[in-house]
């Protein structure tokens, strides 16, 4: 029965009924308090953290707390205070002022989080602002030992805590009167080469028309030269949504209330392979407030892979929304919609299954043995590749005759690797809401990176034409990959059909882990040969990858590991030969890197290797052979994305200036001193600094495509409208840049929308790195095109006697050549309301044949404690050719939170199972996520170059930095020890087997 | 997903004690939440009808009484370390090893009783308690007090139904001591692997009673984490359950590393 508690919020009193095991946070959250989040059930991530006292009279007796393990019955006579709370000064409770909404006041945590470039995805953002307002309330001037204790409890998954740490020093030093100096990011230009043809008269981009033409661009311009001539690109402008982030305002997809939402469930499957005997839904349906139990025997039965990605979906084809077979412990069984979370929770468990259970595989080799059980024995699965043999996809790609090259060698080497399954563990769970609109068509409100796949592939499903879907990406809180799915949007739109009602589905953070989508293991076999000058003749790579249950972006997730594996170095003849196996475990999929972090895990260790067998410096043997500017990859056009590729040509590479400039920041030199790495203090320490190198892509080519649209205002600002899907990377400050920067104004004069299918025009999505240099592709030629109109329309009304190609932007006016100037906003206005009446506006799409790779070094200093096995990172370094930075801050952003990924992954991430293929993690803590007071120092290096392909000289850089650190950290505990360990994670327990095989 | 019928908030210790005995519905005492809720909310533990606050029971406090600190029950982590007279013990014991018990924002929702409750075998706190030779209080439903030491402590979550018992206070020596601590971990603030704490008494000063682990000339507690079902002392059968972290022979081969590391740092601590 509901009671009624008193709670004092932000300084009000509220009188609320709540049940007795209603949570704080579900009673904050319904009395809008939107800032505090939820991201798990057993409160690890923080990200619903409050300040709480049960004394509100002693306002030293506030805690940090998390309102999601405090029953809201717990609370009653309590205070509580949230983000809401410490914004407004001057009003109450939380309601914002008539000046607050004219000129949002920001305290000085908020403004550093902004100036600093805090906030990615900023759904951890009000927590941690809380937790560090709590700490300078108490310690005005804290060490940053103590920062980053104040904050450990809120995880975050995209920032590596560097500028959130960053920024509470500095508000802590600003609170105190001083000016801080700007953040520092460590940006330099690579030098400029030879190669570079001189020019008077550098172009406004890197390119004059884009599009597939970009590939016959001549190199024209050199690095040095784009940044001084920019007034908006490569600045590091703040976030254009920073300000609501920093004020916790309801922007994520769960943050509305719909009149009469019911809450949705997912009943998982608890054995690993299974027909469905029966089931029986008659107590759950009897239960009052029910409206909704779903079974594969209440939806059509429609085939389809869940993958986001482009048209046609990369095979195979082997999942429906409900299925009469299970085939991992987490897979979907049933759905329920009712009234309550409670009744959900009742009804899912009052279903009653009987399973008939199957024999179960949980590893390639299992899987692909004689006899082993048939995972996908249905009839009506499409494209898998040799279903009887649990293979979904098989690789086999050859460039020239590896077979004679590696005879002809001088020096054969041969080696094999492991790399484990791993999660993205985005702080925001998968969360949609549906909902018919006043047009019958149907709402789908969802946490995506890929909004129009999502609309194109649920239509068939749902048994709706297209025209009848609109799908609204909100504000996401992080995806890293998991969000590039189709993942549970069709489950909740099928209770909406079946109630009529609004419907929310959200996955617990058990779910997450056994439900969504992972990063594949593999098993790597590398084989390659040399000749006698150390030059490489040929590589072979063989790949068994591990897809789990269903195949979603098996195939090109593994076509991109062989791709990786076998371009980063220059090779004149190359074999991938690749198995995609199904086995009875949760399901891998995207995840930041995509194939590329297992391939250089990989690769860059059996470089090193071979170098050392055959008598060469690993480093002089890389440099000699990684791909160079004017090099072609030969593997690029037989591995497409699942379809024939293009040919490309490395136009760009810093990758010599990044080696050097990490190579200092690291300390390389140490490796030589032997005091540090044996320090006579701890004989049982050993220290060592490892590197690899990485390139990754940019898009994909000839597939990715976005398209913006611009429009003038009546004021001189513009509206920007685009398809593509800002995860908390800065992508939309990014393009809003760009657009800025070629319309001649202030970034505060873009108004940004992403994205709504009804709105924006299409864009394939946040994957791929693709984002600055295909959708900032669109963007750019939409405002070079608006930029014309401009013009024209000034050179014909308000500058006779000149025409448009005389004319420049610059400033927020239109400028002759002997000065004269006016403004946008005049131009706005005589075109909207006065002469040649018409809207300014342009749409523009953009593609690329090319996919220009990006390059780092990545360095580890670490220590391993040869008696425990215990492996501690000290230093971890990156320095990465980006091309131009378009946003320093957020670029170098990117390159944080990216390495501290990828530390997880190398150290301490890990899904493991038992016997009976049943997770033994569920939870985050036992999942083990970096916390900021256990963080490694990380160093940031941007080596520009410019690209000439990309816009104002752009590239990509959110991938890159998951794809090197593994490696390095092995390359670190063979320099520290000698001992080569060819499987991850790190753990203490695998270190030290090792080392006593040694 | 919580779903409980009945939440109580007793005023008194007999109230409480008269609800948990109570067989006509299924109760937990909750104190921080920290747990309770969380397996609650994942429905991990799904055969409970209600829940009853220890919040109104005056259980919090940290106070000095002759050569002892009585700490209440429900005395948050963070009030228990934080107290100057808590947080000396033997050189920082307390406050070193709760660190790990998680970070700030659980620590001050997780109380002392709950931590004792639980004796969740990675809990360096409790294995710093135990060094300590810490007392239990508890109360049962006759009202009836009773002290033990903390190893020879063994409590369920959820006591047995019929005859519930209350954890009240936890006791502690003042006596001066030197504390020691290793660990081995996944990351630095992981929870731990394996752990051991020493507490070695010093100036020739004795330590309470208990099963003291001869150290050189002084007497000393040594207490392990990860080695066995909860945090137990040195020197008995290790029966260490492997799992993902670490194998069984893994973690008995790292018990005999982690103590003579926090030996040596006791010993340091203590010249």
């Amino acid at each position: 029965m509901p009671s009624s508690v008193t709670l004092t919020i932000n300084g009000t009193p509220h009188l609320i009924d709540v049940h007795p095991g209603e949570l704080l946070r579900t009673a904050l959250r319904r009395l809008r308090i939107f800032s505090v989040k939820h991201a798990d059930e057993t409160g690890e991530s923080g990200a619903d953290a409050i300040l709480f006292t049960r004394t509100p009279d002693a306002p030293k007796s506030y805690r940090l707390v998390n309102s999601g393990l405090l029953l809201a019955s717990q609370a009653d006579g309590a205070s509580v205070i949230t983000l809401e709370g410490l914004e407004d000064e001057d009003g109450e409770g939380g309601q914002r002022s008539r000046v607050e909404f004219l000129s949002p006041r920001l305290s000085a945590l908020q403004q550093q989080f902004i100036e600093c470039g805090a906030i990615q995805c900023g759904y951890c953002t009000p927590a941690q602002i809380l937790a560090a307002q709590h700490l300078l309330d108490s310690d005005p001037q804290p060490s940053e030992a103590a920062v980053r204790e104040a904050i450990a409890g809120v995880l975050c998954r995209c920032t590596g805590y560097v500028k959130p740490v960053q920024a509470i020093l500095r508000a802590a030093a600003q609170v105190q009167g001083e000016t801080p100096p700007p953040p520092p990011i460590d940006v330099r230009d690579a030098p400029a080469t030879g190669e570079w043809p001189a020019m008077d008269e550098p172009p406004t981009n890197g390119w004059s028309d884009g599009g597939p033409d970009t590939q016959t661009q001549t190199r024209s311009l050199p690095a040095t030269v784009a940044p001084p001539r920019t007034q908006v690109v490569n600045k590091p402008e703040p976030k254009v949504d920073a300000v609501k982030l920093a004020k916790g305002r309801p922007v994520f997809a769960d943050d509305v209330e719909l009149p009469g939402m019911l809450y949705g469930g997912l009943l998982t499957s608890p054995v690993a392979h299974a027909r469905i005997l029966s089931i029986d839904t008659s107590d759950a349906l009897a239960l009052p407030g029910v409206l909704a139990v779903q079974t594969y025997a209440d939806l059509p039965r429609v085939i389809y892979a869940s993958g986001g990605q482009s048209y046609p979906q990369p095979p195979p084809y082997d999942q429906v929304c409900l299925d009469s077979k299970v085939r991992y412990v987490g897979d979907r069984v049933a759905t329920v919609a009712a009234e309550s979370p409670e009744l959900v929770q009742e009804a899912l468990e009052r279903i009653k299954v009987e399973y008939g259970e199957l024999p179960a595989v949980f590893s390639p080799e299992e899987a692909m043995q004689a006899g082993a059980p048939v995972i996908h024995d249905e009839s009506d699965a499409q494209m898998i590749h040799d279903a009887k043999g649990n293979v979904a996809v098989k690789l086999l790609v050859d460039h020239n005759d590896v077979d004679a090259a590696l005879e002809s060698a001088d020096f054969v080497f041969e080696s094999e690797y492991r790399v484990h399954q791993v999660q993205q563990a985005s702080i925001e769970p998968h969360i949609v809401i549906t909902y018919w609109d006043e047009d019958d068509r149907l709402v789908i409100r969802t946490s995506t990176q890929v909004p129009f796949h999502v609309r194109r592939m649920v239509a068939p499903l749902l048994g709706l034409p297209v025209r009848r879907i609109r799908v609204v990406k909100p504000r996401i809180g992080g995806g890293f990959g998991g969000k590039q799915e189709m993942l549970i949007e069709d489950l909740c739109a099928h209770l909406t059909i079946a109630t009529g009602r609004p419907v929310r589905f959200e996955y617990t953070r058990q779910q997450e882990f056994s439900s969504a989508r992972t990063r594949h293991p593999q098993q790597l076999r590398f084989r390659s040969g040399v000749d006698a000058a150390g030059k490489l003749v040929g590589m072979e790579v063989r790949v068994v990858a591990d897809t789990g249950a269903y195949g979603t972006h098996g195939l090109t997730v593994q076509m991109v590991t062989g791709f990786r594996a076998l371009s980063t170095y220059w090779l004149p003849a190359a074999r991938f030969d690749c198995d995609v196996v199904y086995t009875n475990k949760p399901v891998p999929g995207a995840f930041r890197g995509y194939g590329a972090p297992q391939a250089l895990f990989g690769l860059e260790q059996h470089m090193e290797e071979m170098a050392l067998a055959f008598g060469m410096d690993p480093l002089e043997f890389k440099r000699i052979n990684w791909v160079k500017e004017g090099q072609t990859l030969p593997m690029a056009v037989a591995m497409g994305e699942g379809r024939e590729g293009f040919p490309q040509t490395v136009e760009s590479s810093g990758l010599a200036e990044c080696v050097e400039a990490g190579a200092a920041s690291i300390g390389w030199g140490r490796r030589d001193d032997a005091d540090w790495k044996t320090p006579p203090d701890k004989p049982h320490i050993r220290r060592g600094i490892g590197l690899a190198i990485c390139m990754h892509g940019t898009g994909i080519a000839g597939l990715d495509m976005g398209a913006a649209s611009i429009k003038l205002n009546d004021d001189g600002s513009f509206n920007l409208l685009v398809g593509a899907t800002d995860l908390g990377t800065g992508s939309d400050t990014v393009l809003a840049q760009i657009a800025a920067e070629a319309l001649g104004v202030p970034l505060e004069q873009i108004v940004i929308y992403s994205s709504d299918t009804d709105f924006t025009p299409f864009d394939t999505g946040a994957y791929a790195s693709s984002t600055t240099y295909i959708s900032g592709g669109a963007v750019l030629k939409a405002a070079e095109d608006v930029s014309l109109q401009i013009r024209r329309h000034a050179a014909g009304h308000l500058f006779q006697g000149l025409d448009a190609g005389q004319l420049r932007l610059e400033d927020g006016k239109v400028f002759a050549p002997d000065g004269r100037a006016v403004t946008l906003e005049k131009v706005a206005l005589h075109s909207i309301h006065q002469e040649e009446q018409h809207q300014i506006m342009a749409t523009a799409s953009h593609m690329s044949y090319v996919s220009p790779p990006p390059f780092a070094a990545q360095y580890a200093a670490l220590e391993v404690d040869t008696e425990t096995g215990q492996v501690t990172v000290e230093k971890a370094v990156m320095a990465v050719d980006c091309g131009i930075a378009i946003n320093p801050v957020t670029a170098s952003g990117q390159v944080e939170g990216g390495m501290t990924q990828a530390l997880g992954y190398a150290l301490c991430e890990e899904m493991p199972y038992d016997d009976k293929g049943r997770l033994e993690i569920s939870r985050f803590g036992d999942y083990r996520i970096l916390t900021a007071d256990e963080m490694p120092e990380l160093g940031t290096i941007l080596v520009q170059t410019y690209e000439p392909t990309g816009p104002f000289g752009a590239k990509a850089i959110a991938e890159i930095p998951m794809d090197g650190m593994a490696p390095a950290i092995a390359s670190a505990i063979f320099d520290a020890t000698g001992l080569r360990i060819r499987e991850i994670p790190f753990t203490p327990e695998r270190v030290w087997r090792a080392l006593r095989r040694m | 997903m919580a779903v409980l019928a009945e939440y109580h908030r007793p005023k008194t210790l007999a109230g409480a004690l008269e609800l948990l005995a109570d067989q006509t519905s299924r109760r937990l005492p909750l104190a921080g939440g920290t747990h309770l809720v969380g397996v609650l909310e994942t429905r991990r533990l799904r055969d409970v009808d209600g829940v009853v606050d220890l919040a109104a029971l005056n259980l919090s406090y940290v106070q000095q009484v002759d050569a002892s600190l009585r700490v209440g029950a429900m005395t948050t982590l963070s009030d228990l370390v934080e107290h100057p007279q808590s947080a000396a013990l033997a050189g920082g014991i307390l406050p070193e090893t709760a660190r790990f018990e998680g970070p700030l924002n659980l620590r001050n929702a997780a109380t002392a009783g709950g931590l004792v409750a639980l004796a969740e075998p990675d809990s360096e706190l409790f294995a710093a308690l135990l060094a300590l030779n810490a007392a239990v209080v508890t109360v049962d439903r006759d009202g009836v007090e009773s002290c033990r030491r903390l190893d020879d402590f063994a409590l369920s979550l959820s006591g047995t139904a019929a005859a519930p018992i209350l954890i009240t206070e936890i006791r502690l020596s003042l006596d001066r001591a030197a504390g020691g601590h290793a660990r081995i971990a996944r990351t630095p603030m992981d929870r731990c692997i394996v752990a051991a704490v020493v507490v070695a008494t010093v100036n020739g000063r004795s330590s309470q009673s208990g099963s003291a682990v001869a150290d050189g000339d002084n007497p000393a507690r040594t207490a392990l984490c990860g080695v066995g079902p909860r945090p137990q002392l040195a020197g008995g059968p290790l029966v260490p359950k492997g799992d993902y972290k670490g194998s069984a022979e893994y973690r008995s081969a790292m018990a005999e590393v982690v103590v003579r590391r926090a030996r040596v740092a006791a010993a340091s601590v203590g010249q």
